[in-house]
């Protein structure tokens, strides 16, 4: 089994059974197009942290690379996350809302 | 001629009354809409720049008869200065911002009444509407009259995407009224609580109140307001985490109309960003948060994007993707940068318009958006693919083409700025968006066409073919000379930098 | 004892507003959902309407006779008043819209729970 087989397997095996639509060449390139585009646009965002402490970008790019390596194909995961039902919308509607008072209201007054 | 100004908001309104009033005269309906929509774009062009004041008074300073008989207690404090009206500000940019907005609806509205087979007068209600309201939230310098007008805007999109007869275009409709009705009121809540803390709405008024020491920036009531109002930012604009429910509304509309609501979603996007970099720029937190949403808004939009087998929703989140090139101009906060930004949000603005239109045109000819059931279209309509093909071009930044001044603009603005990661990450998913158009073009027209697939009309409206040369000529003319453009934007982009080049 | 008009407003409106969001995410039947979203704009109008209160002031109203200057004194704050009649103008369209929505789904899918028809 070649690297090409090995990436249609797991693209398939997170479809799922449901999933009738084929793995085409088309669908895999973008899948791994996502993919690496998702890791390296993280990383190079990543090395901005720099500007807050050289050696926590270090630790950071370290840290977050040997994750994505480790939970490899991240795309697939993501595409299942961001779907169109009501409920996980609002669900990650109320975590942002969180997010964002958190963030001004006490990165503000702590900074 | 101020009085202009108001007819901007106004005209909308009127025709879109009146339209409604025209139900199944077909012709009329054509003709009147047509002639109504060329005023979209001239009402800006004739117009002086300047206030306008809706229901109420010149500030009391430049009106002395009336401030004669007032007490000291007003007219020796800043409430002399202060502006007892609905205000609106109509400055060079805003005459760009109305202009290409105006040209955008007009070619979308044309395009709507020669596509649909029975040009309704509802449809061309709610896109009218939407006009008005977006043009409004661009002028507006009175936070709770934009409050106003970004619902009505969202009203109009569920409007144009109840019309449209799509498949499950109701549901869509109705879970992006759900989240508006939970954001809306949130972003009410920030401005009560901006009222509150400085007693005024006027945004101008509520900078000199915390400019000039009247309440306390760091009031912890007034970052609260902040926060709520990004979060309502977020909604009106599609970025994180509404980027999902942005790019199913797109694709539930006919394609005129989704080319017309992703100007609402640009326009509002600029025009409420100015407004948060005016009033919390001194905050250095709301620059960071800015910046963040916009990359999460591009990785998450365009990766999105290449996943998709729907065309609709490929162009819908490679839409919601490239506002993140608009917010990262905002977000550096240099002047350079700003200006880049807004550059980039009227190319957006016009690019995603041809996309959306050009690919409609398979949609009208077939009633098919699936990517794998398409193909070999090219040999039917040649024509229609070169012009998708230059969008596509324009969308990722060939040189002669306005992104590519504008993307220019805004990687050089980024180095300068000392964030070159930003540049990086930006030319990445450039060629990424250029590789995600390429596998739509490529399954269109380049394949072989599928046995299944029936083509149920041949003939293509001319009204689309116009509408596309038209936006490619104006993306032409930027590119090849992109201070046309800039040097309306640069006055708006240096006051809201405040200095720093 | 006497509660403070305007704290016990603000109370009520923040009671309002959570139960809101609560109905909104967690119930499934969408009138219950709607009447949710219902809540939290009246919870914010309260507030918008309760920043205008003023203890002890009167109608914003200049009758004859009385001075201006006591007047811009004494006066509520008129401004959350005009505010707070478009908002609610603009949430009873919006809810109409809504439950015109659902009508037209339960005739179509002859359910009313989201996630039945709002799922994927």
């Amino acid at each position: 089994m070649n690297l090409y087989d090995l990436i249609v397997k797991k693209i398939k095996d997170i479809q799922g059974v449901g999933d009738e639509s084929p793995v085409t060449n088309i669908s895999t390139s973008s899948m791994l197009t996502a993919e690496i585009t998702l890791i390296s646009s993280i990383l190079v965002a990543l090395i901005m942290l720099r500007l807050v402490n050289k050696v926590l970008m270090i630790v950071a790019v370290l840290v977050v690379l040997f994750t994505v390596l480790t939970a490899m194909p991240l795309m697939p995961k993501f595409k299942k996350e961001q779907n169109d039902s009501l409920a996980s919308m609002m669900f990650y509607i109320v975590i942002a809302l969180a997010i964002v008072i958190t963030l001004f209201y006490w990165g503000n007054l702590n900074v | 001629m101020n009085f202009l100004i108001a007819l901007m908001v106004i005209v909308p309104i009127l025709c879109a009354l009146f339209l409604n009033l025209l139900h199944k005269k077909d012709r009329t309906i054509k003709v009147v809409t047509v002639l109504l929509a060329l005023t979209l774009p001239a009402l800006p062009l004739l117009a002086n720049y300047g206030l306008h004041y809706f229901g109420g008074y010149v500030p009391l300073v430049e009106n002395p008869t009336l401030a004669n008989n007032l007490p000291p207690l007003i007219t020796d404090t800043a409430l002399n200065t202060f502006h007892p009206a609905i205000t609106y500000s109509f400055q060079s940019a805003q005459q760009l911002f109305v202009f290409i907005f105006g040209l955008v609806a007009l070619l979308a509205i044309f395009v709507s009444v020669f596509e649909t087979r029975r040009p309704s007068g509802v449809y061309a209600y709610m896109m009218f509407m939407g006009v008005a309201a977006v043009t409004a939230v661009i002028l507006t310098d009175d936070i709770f009259n934009l409050y106003v007008f970004f619902e009505i805007a969202a009203l109009a999109t569920v409007g144009i995407v109840l019309v449209s007869n799509v498949k499950g275009n109701y549901e869509t409709a109705l879970k992006y009224m759900i989240i508006g009705s939970i954001v809306a009121p949130l972003l009410l809540l920030g401005i009560a609580l901006l009222l509150g803390v400085t007693g005024n709405v006027n945004i101008t008024d509520i900078i000199y109140s915390i400019k000039n020491g009247l309440v306390d920036p760091q009031n912890p009531v007034i970052l609260m307001a902040c926060a709520l109002i990004v979060f309502g930012w977020l909604y009106g604009s599609g970025l994180p985490p509404f980027h999902t429910i942005k790019s199913a509304i797109y694709s539930k509309a006919l394609p005129s109309g989704a080319a017309l609501m992703q100007a609402f979603s640009v326009f509002i996007f600029v025009a409420m960003g100015i407004i948060i970099l005016r009033i919390f720029s001194y905050l250095p937190f709301s620059q960071w948060v800015i910046l963040g949403v916009s990359l999460m808004a591009m990785i998450l939009g365009i990766t999105m994007a290449i996943l998709q087998t729907d065309l609709k929703r490929m162009i819908g989140f490679l839409a919601v993707g490239e506002l993140g090139y608009i917010g990262i101009g905002l977000g550096l906060s240099t002047a350079y940068g700003i200006t880049a930004g807004l550059f980039q949000a009227v190319n957006e603005a016009m690019i995603t318009a041809i996309l959306f239109l050009g690919f409609g045109v398979v949609l009208y000819q077939t009633g098919i958006s699936d990517t794998r059931k398409l193909g070999g279209m090219m040999v039917k309509t040649p024509l229609v693919a070169f012009l998708v093909l230059l969008g596509g071009f324009a969308m990722a930044g060939v040189p002669l083409l306005n992104a590519f001044q504008s993307k220019l603009m805004l990687i050089q603005g980024s180095i300068k700025a000392g964030l070159p990661e930003l540049g990086v990450i930006m030319i990445l998913l450039s060629i990424v968006t250029f590789m995600t158009f390429m596998k739509a073009f490529h399954a269109v027209y380049l394949r072989p066409m599928p046995d299944e697939l029936v083509i149920k009309h041949e003939k293509i409206p001319k009204a689309t073919i116009i509408a596309m040369l038209v936006l490619l000529g104006v993306c032409l003319i930027f590119g090849l000379f992109p201070q046309v453009a800039t040097s309306y934007l640069q006055p708006l982009a240096t006051s809201l930098a405040g200095g720093i080049l | 004892m006497i509660i403070d008009v305007q704290l016990a407003s603000l109370f009520t409106a923040v009671a309002l507003v959570v139960i809101g969001i609560f109905a909104a995410v967690f119930l499934d039947n969408l009138i219950k959902k709607v009447i949710g979203l219902a809540f939290i704009g009246d919870g914010v109008n309260l507030f918008l309407i309760s920043m205008g209160y003023k203890a002890g002031g009167i109608v914003y109203i200049q009758l004859p006779g009385m001075a201006a200057d006591w007047f811009a004194q004494n006066s509520a704050y008129p401004l959350p008043f005009a505010l707070v009649l478009t908002s609610i103008v603009i949430g009873a369209s919006t809810m109409a819209v809504m439950l015109g929505i659902i009508i037209v789904l339960y005739k179509k899918r002859g359910s009313i729970s989201a996630s039945k028809i709002l799922g994927e």
